[in-house]
């Protein structure tokens, strides 16, 4: 049973794998304008050969259709291609690039995850209090103002006025001559995390509000009540692991899109990550690696999905895996 | 000595189509080691009655007095009301959503025994399945770390009951425990609940007649937010006084179900005169224009009715 579950679930993330890819595949291919035009733009009319050699090398002179299906088979065989810009292949790009990126996304997924939770289930358990309301409020204003103000923001303030932290970059100057430090990192992903901590959890606590905010009406809870336990006692024992299982799947596609970066806050900052790279692979046209970072985001979304549909049971006694799909 | 007294309590809840009058003026004492039955139907106010007692009702305006055991409860703090429940004054629900889904029903009846000072794990637990083994479930040892899901509805009744037993409380509110479940297995819960309570003072509230009658020493009858009849059970079924209770005797299955004719008014614009006299086959031209106070019928002391029929003999 479980096993056939399994093999009728990679079948379809399969399926869904390669229909993301054909779709990128072509809506790359719609975009205006190419590599060569978008980087050197007098090689391509001054040396006609140059750009054919280059075209020749990346197989770009052969049909779309041909291309896509060595794009295909390439793919499956592990091979994602080769990117213009940095002459390497795409795979390596992306695995250099997604290490900077970890280092702000990990702790401000976990810390607004973390964050989004606690102070939503206090205010969906107290729904309707002063507390409750003013946190709301002020919820909204921060989920509407987006990333990169607060990144401009916190410049501002505290690398510009207050000259706390370095404006941008991920290591100093210094780092030339001694090597690139921990404590050095860490100073200069100070910024960026905050900046990406405090947009992203309104998202998380309006979900974590709702979902708690839906127990409080439960027998369970007058049941709890009745029992003589106090109202945080039954919120944590009680409400809380009932809340947590719409969350199961939003923090894990939280967790997936940690991998995606943010071309916002890093693009600010100058942070060398996958968004970072996102921004450079689109402004000039280079499609092998832009196609090689939307696969990657697939792949982690249906590995998310997965993880979250296998980890159901393990919190909801109800759910059996395998069963009733 | 009385175990509970209740005074001229009401209980509204205000809403946006008016203010919901659920229980009205509601005097009612029960006896220590007493078992009364609260007979009504859905939306009659009795298991808003029995809520307000525990203080369990959320947006509701309670007025009055409730006194346990000469505490005044509407007085009581939270903290003071919070140690009050579960460990003196327990409730038994009706079961289906009443245990939480994803907690094992050992742990959650073994909650409530370390909420009274057995500190251990260990020792809580297996206090929990002897309460689960007191109310007849076999194998309870294994029960106990199952969750609610995989309950029958039977079962499930049983651990209510078992979760309400397991801190000994003096007083039992059980709001309707055996609505919902098959013939058989009602009775068996009945049986079960008439043999858990022998020693305590029970409030049984329900819509199942002969259920109370099996239990319990008295019945009061609601209607409407307030209390028509009420007096000893054997005095109840043998001479039913108010043409409400008669009609609920003559709905039975074994007496021609026939169904009181109308339906039960709307508790936020309640009739005038008596709350029964638009449903009543019997009714004069007082009966529309005063409200019959609730007074004891002269052939039988302590039976008490709210009908001016009877109060002229």
């Amino acid at each position: 049973m479980k096993a056939e579950y399994l093999m009728r679930r990679a079948f379809y993330s399969f399926l869904a794998f390669m229909v993301s890819l054909t779709l990128t595949f072509v809506l790359l291919h719609l975009m205006p304008g190419d590599y060569l035009h978008s980087i050197l733009p007098y090689l391509a009319e001054k040396n006609p050969d140059a750009a054919r050699m280059f075209r020749e090398q990346f197989g770009l002179n052969r049909s779309i259709s041909e291309q896509y299906l060595l794009y295909v088979v390439n793919v499956v065989r592990g091979n994602w291609g080769y990117s213009f810009l940095y002459g390497l292949p795409v795979l390596a790009v992306i695995e250099e690039k997604l290490r900077w990126t970890l280092v702000i996304l990990f702790p401000s997924t976990v810390l607004s995850i973390l964050i989004g939770m606690a102070v939503g289930a206090y205010s969906g358990w107290r729904n309707g209090s002063k507390t409750d309301l003013s946190v709301l409020n002020f919820m909204i204003f921060v989920g509407a103002v987006p990333s990169y103000w607060w990144a401009m923001l916190l410049i501002l303030i505290f690398g510009f006025h207050l000259n706390l932290f370095p404006l941008g970059g991920y290591a100093s100057i210094e780092a030339l001559d001694v090597g690139v430090r921990i404590s050095d990192v860490l100073r200069h992903a100070a910024l960026p995390v905050t900046a990406l901590t405090i947009s992203s959890v309104p998202g998380t606590y309006y979900l974590m509000r709702n979902s708690t905010l839906q127990t409080t009406g439960e027998e369970y809870v007058l049941t709890a009540r009745s029992k003589g336990l106090r109202e945080m006692e039954i919120l944590r024992h009680h409400a809380l692991k009932n809340a947590m299982l719409p969350m199961v799947t939003v923090i894990a596609l939280e967790l997936a899109q940690m991998i995606m970066g943010s071309v916002f806050v890093e693009t600010i900052f100058s942070w060398p990550g996958l968004g970072l790279l996102t921004f450079e692979a689109l402004r000039v046209r280079d499609l092998p690696l832009l196609q090689g970072i939307f696969l990657m985001d697939t792949l982690m979304v249906i590995f998310a999905n997965i993880a979250a549909d296998l980890s159901y049971p393990l919190i909801d006694p109800r759910v059996k895996v395998g069963e009733n799909v | 000595m009385s175990i509970l007294a209740i005074n001229d309590l009401k209980v509204q809840f205000p809403t946006p189509e008016g203010l919901v009058k659920a229980v009205n003026s509601v005097d009612l004492e029960l006896e220590e080691g007493e078992r009364l039955g609260m007979i009504g139907e859905t939306g009659s106010g009795k298991t808003v009655l029995g809520l307000a007692v525990v203080r369990l009702l959320s947006g509701a305006e309670v007025e009055g007095n409730i006194e346990y055991r000469g505490k005044k409860l509407l007085l009581l703090d939270e903290a003071e009301m919070r140690k009050l429940r579960g460990r003196e004054i327990s409730v038994i629900f009706q079961s289906p959503n009443s245990l939480n889904p994803v907690l094992k029903v050992g742990d959650q009846i073994a909650e409530s025994i370390r909420l009274v000072g057995c500190s251990n794990r260990q020792d809580a637990k297996k206090k929990a399945v002897q309460a689960m083994e007191a109310v007849g479930m076999p194998d309870a040892e294994l029960w106990a770390d199952r969750y609610p899901h995989q309950f029958s509805g039977g079962m499930k009744e049983r651990a209510m009951i078992a979760l309400g037993l397991a801190c000994d409380p003096r007083l039992i509110i059980a709001d309707e425990p055996t609505k919902g479940l098959d013939a058989n297995i009602k009775a068996q819960v009945v049986e079960l609940i008439r043999d858990v309570t022998t020693d305590k003072s029970l409030l049984f509230i329900t819509h199942d007649l002969s259920a109370a009658a099996q239990i319990c020493d008295r019945i009061a009858v609601m209607y409407c937010g307030e209390i028509v009849e009420v007096g000893r059970t054997e005095e109840i079924f043998a001479n039913p006084l108010h043409p409400y209770t008669e009609g609920l005797f003559r709905s039975l299955p074994i007496m021609g179900m026939k169904a009181i004719r109308g339906a039960s008014p709307s508790l936020i614009d309640i009739p005038s005169g008596c709350r029964f006299h638009p449903r009543c086959d019997r009714p004069c031209e007082n009966c529309a224009k005063a409200h019959p106070p609730l007074v004891e019928a002269e052939s039988s002391p302590g039976h008490l009715m709210r009908c001016f029929q009877h109060d002229r003999g």
